[in-house]
Parts: C-alpha cells; structure tokens; sequence
C-alpha cells in the first residue's frame, strides 16, 4: 500500500471511530432519566409560564412574538445543567474510566460529547421555544409582529446551543455535578444581577448570560439607560457568549487530555 | 505479552509505584498480589492510560497501548465493579460500550448470556447487587473478545458460585490463548488458577515466579516448645544447615525434620511440650513476603 491509500484508510478508521464515539455519547445521553426529566421541565416549564405571563401580566400590552422567546432565558440555564450533568454524571458514576480506557485518544470522546451537546442544547433551546409559543398562543395575546421570530428563533437556539457546551465546559473542569451546576445557577441567577448593579456599563455587557440573553433582543425594563446606550449588537452578543462557551470548552477538553482518570 | 518497565509514580512525596518491572506472559493467567495500598491499582491503571507514569512504560506485544490501534480488543479491563450508571440498564450500558469501541451490537445479547445476565438485561443497573454489577463489568470488558482481560478485584461481591463461575471462565480464556492478568487480596482464591504470581508491596516488587516456584520456596517447618527452650535453640542450630528461629516462646525450625529434633532433644534430656510439623500454605508464604510492607494491620 502506498502513503495515499494508507492516509484514505486511516481517514476512513477515524471517521469510523469518531461515529462510533457520538453513537455512544448519543445513547448515553438519551438512555438517562435526567435528561428527559430536564427536556419534560424545559417543555412543561415554557408552556406554563408563557401562559402566565400572557394571562397575568395586564399593566403592559404583550404579544405572542415576545412572551414566546422569555422562556429561553431559563431554556440556556437547563441546557447548561444537561451539558455539566453530560460530563459530571460519568465521573460520578465511573462509566469515564472504562470509555478512556478503551479509547485511549482522549480527544475522540471529547469532540463526540461536544457534537452531542451541540445537538442537546439545539432541541431543549426548539422544545422551549415551541413551548413558549404555544402558553403564549393559548394565553390569548396579540400575536404582534411575527416576521422577526424566525430570525430570532435561530439566535435563540444558538443561545441554547451554545449554553450546553458551556455547560459541557464546566463539567469538565469541576468535575462534580453538585458544584458545576450550583455554581452555574448562583452566577447566572445572584452573581451576575449583582455585578450588573455595581461595575460600569461598559464592563457588565461583556458578562455571559448578559450577553447571552441579549441575543432574544427582548424589550428589557431593567436595562439601565446607560446599559442601553452601550449596548452591543446580536453578532457580538453572540461572540461574547460563545467566546465564553469555547474558552470553556477548550480549558475542559485540555484537563480531559491531560488528567489521570480515577 | 505484556511487558512492564520501571514504572513509577509519585504523589507528591509519597511513591504509590516505585521503579516497577514484570512480565505477563501470553495465554497465561498472572495473579497480581499484595496488601492494601502496594500499588496494583495505581499500575492497573497506568498499564491503560488512565494514569500517566512519572516513568517507565508498559507495552503489548513491543506497542505502547496509546498506539495500539483497537486497544479494546487487545485489552478488556475491569477496574471498578461500579462503573455503571444507576439510570441505565445492563442492555442500554453494553450498547453505549459496543458503539464506542467499534464492536457490533449483537455481540451485547452474545456476552450479556455468557456473563448470567440475559434475563435482568432491561432492568436498571441501580438495583444490582454489587456480584451483578461485577458480571455487568466483565461483560463490558468481554464485549470485543480482547487477548488480555486485566480485573482489579474481580470476585469482590461474587458469591461462592459466582467465584467458581469467574474462575472457570478466567481459565478457560487463558486456555483459548489469552492472557489474564487479576488483582486479588484472596491469595488462595488465586492459587487455584493462577500460573504465575507478581507481589508487590508499597509499589515495589517483591517477587515475580510461577506459582509452582513460589510454593516450592514455602516449605515446611517445624514448631517446637520445650522446657529449656534457650538449650534447644543451641542445640538445633548447632546443626549444619539448621535455620531456627525463636518466635513468641516457641522454636521454628526449618529445614528440620520432627524424628531428627525429638531423637536430639531426648539426647540431652529436654523435654518437648509441643512438635508440630506444618506446611506453609501460599498464603502464608505470600503473607511473610509481604509483612514488611503492609501499609494497614489491626492492632
């Protein structure tokens, strides 16, 4: 065999094995409770709220378009969970060290867990949306100007998209699910609101879930008039988010490579 | 055959394998011996790339595993019994595994049968006893046919028929060509079918033989308890070859038969409370070998 028919082959082997790595990361995925009862929570949660808010809320004039994308907000934080729990709940339960052991290139099972986060994080960011219309449709609200909710569905799911490799990420790096996933809450939901509060404007944009939540390009009451003029558009809302999701990414897959493996 | 090469590793100051070197011969099966804390796991799991060495290799057949191209079917290992998640069954688990390494995922039914588990194959690894969770992991590491089945404590949580059905097929793998290498505090479990032995203790190797050869250097001994016991001990060791030994009020006597030392003790008019002679199981003998370096005893 010459070096070209002997580099077709190795292609075709890796190729073959990365397949055989995301088949696995895929039936691990959809084989645990923790998942649907997440995506259950992501769907049940959306459709709810969405009806909440369109059937409560009356001292402001909502539309279907709008109350649709809220939910996503919290859709990224569950999708972030499910890439941390993706990663944490095999080194909990020890199903890591056999996989590293029979696949000792590290890298494969890294980039399979990434391609099936990637695809996690795309359906619960869908589920929430379709979710959030359908509470907001059922709440009897306008249904207001519709020709942006294709446009702003994609950024959305690239939000949801993005959170779960941040997630995945995080995983990586902790390691312990309990602490990846409280850590997670605590920043997104107390540490963030505070330091929206305290740092200048121009610093607060570059925060994460800032970012990341900027991308649905909701009217926001709590933007401060500073935060507004200051604000960043969608492409860079969406660097700013993914440069966060990657970095993470990246610090988890080098620690995977690198680490021993209990 | 595997061949391992001064492996060491260092946590922190503490030296969990020392400049560690064996051998594990092909279609043979090589028990892996040594008290709480002497290193085995920490090597088990260096000799797969789960830990990196600070030095020293390991290799299959002259290859680094890394560079092995399908090294689930050159090595099937089972390192924790526990390696399974609650939510999944067996069935879901070994379907996960089977796509991982390439193997197809008929061979789940094939090796969930030959491991007892076909008829709990649908039901959550969270209710198996600690003996089915040990089946469920050796399915996994059986899956691909490997050459070499490395197990940490393979019969932890088997019952006695568990134990006889491990053994049985651990030999049988070994007699189809393949090479088995077992960790296991339960020396005489392992003296049953094990061909050679490797000891080790606080990371060092003590000893690496055949069975047979380790049992030979076991021997016999003599107890004795007498009433002059000091005359006795000089009287015995007076004797060329004599290897005596006083231990808490009572002589061991090795190389001594129990006619020579009663003819010798009635000569000089001691008498003798207590000649007993015994053998040295392997147990004992592996236990002395390794005394020195148990990190653990009960006070």
């Amino acid at each position: 065999m010459n070096t070209a028919t002997l580099d077709t082959a190795h292609s075709a082997t890796r190729r073959t094995s990365l397949l055989g790595a995301f088949r696995a990361e895929g039936i691990k995925v959809t084989s645990v409770r923790s998942t649907w009862l997440l995506l259950g929570i992501n769907a049940v949660g959306g459709f709810i709220v969405s009806f909440a808010v369109g059937t409560l809320v009356t001292d402001e004039v909502l539309t279907i378009a709008e109350v649709g994308f809220y939910w996503t907000v919290v859709t990224a934080v569950l999708a972030a969970i499910s890439g941390v729990l993706m990663f944490t709940g095999e080194v909990q339960h020890g199903t890591l060290a056999p996989a590293l052991a029979a696949r000792p290139t590290r890298i494969d099972i890294a980039l399979a867990k990434a391609a099936v986060a990637t695809l996690m994080g795309a359906a619960f960011g869908a589920f929430g949306i379709v979710a959030g219309f359908c509470g907001a449709s059922l709440s009897g609200i306008d249904a207001g100007e519709l020709s942006a909710v294709p446009s702003t569905s994609a950024w959305a799911v690239m939000y949801t998209t993005l959170s779960a490799l941040l997630g995945l990420g995080l995983g990586m790096i902790v390691r312990h699910g309990a602490g990846a996933v409280s850590g997670l809450l605590v920043w997104g939901f107390v540490v963030e609101n505070l330091l929206l509060v305290f740092i200048p404007a121009e610093i607060a944009r570059y925060l994460p879930f800032f970012a990341g939540n900027h991308l649905l390009d909701l009217d926001s009451d709590i933007d401060s008039a500073e935060a507004i003029a200051v604000a960043l558009s969608r492409v860079q809302n969406a660097a700013v988010f993914a440069g966060y999701a990657l970095v993470l990414l990246a610090l988890g897959i080098a620690m995977l490579t690198r680490r021993d493996v209990d | 055959m595997i061949s391992v090469q001064h492996l060491t590793k260092r946590y922190g100051s503490r030296s969990a394998v020392d400049d560690l070197s064996f051998e594990v011969r092909t279609g043979r099966v090589t028990g892996f011996v040594g008290p709480n804390g002497a290193g085995k796991s920490t090597t088990m799991r260096m000799m797969v790339d789960l830990t990196r060495p600070d030095a020293g290799e390991v290799r299959y057949d002259g290859e680094r595993y890394r560079d092995v191209p399908s090294p689930a079917r050159v090595v099937g290992a089972v390192l924790d019994a526990r390696c399974m998640h609650p939510g999944r069954t067996a069935r879901q688990h070994l379907r996960a595994f089977s796509a991982l390494i390439g193997v197809a995922s008929s061979r789940v039914d094939a090796v969930l049968a030959q491991v007892g588990l076909d008829s709990v194959a649908d039901r959550r690894a969270g209710g198996y006893s600690l003996g089915m969770r040990q089946r469920l992991a050796l399915a996994g590491a059986l899956l691909a046919d490997p050459e070499v089945l490395m197990l940490d404590e393979p019969s932890n949580g088997l019952d006695p028929d568990g134990i006889r059905w491990l053994r049985d097929l651990l030999r049988d793998h070994s007699n189809r060509g393949g090479t088995v290498f077992v960790s296991s505090h339960l020396i005489a479990e392992l003296a049953m079918f094990a061909d050679d032995l490797v000891v080790v203790g606080t990371g060092k190797l003590i000893v690496a033989d055949t069975v047979r050869k380790i049992q030979q250097h076991s021997g016999r001994h003599v107890v004795v308890r007498a009433d002059r016991l000091a005359d006795l001990h000089q009287l015995l060791s007076s004797s060329e070859g004599a290897d005596v030994e006083h231990v808490d009020g009572r002589l061991i006597v090795r190389n001594g038969s129990v006619g020579d030392i009663s003819r010798r003790a009635f000569e000089h008019g001691i008498a003798l409370t207590e000649l007993t002679e015994k053998t040295q199981t392997l147990e004992d003998s592996l236990l002395e070998l390794t005394r020195a370096s148990t990190e653990f005893t009960a006070s």
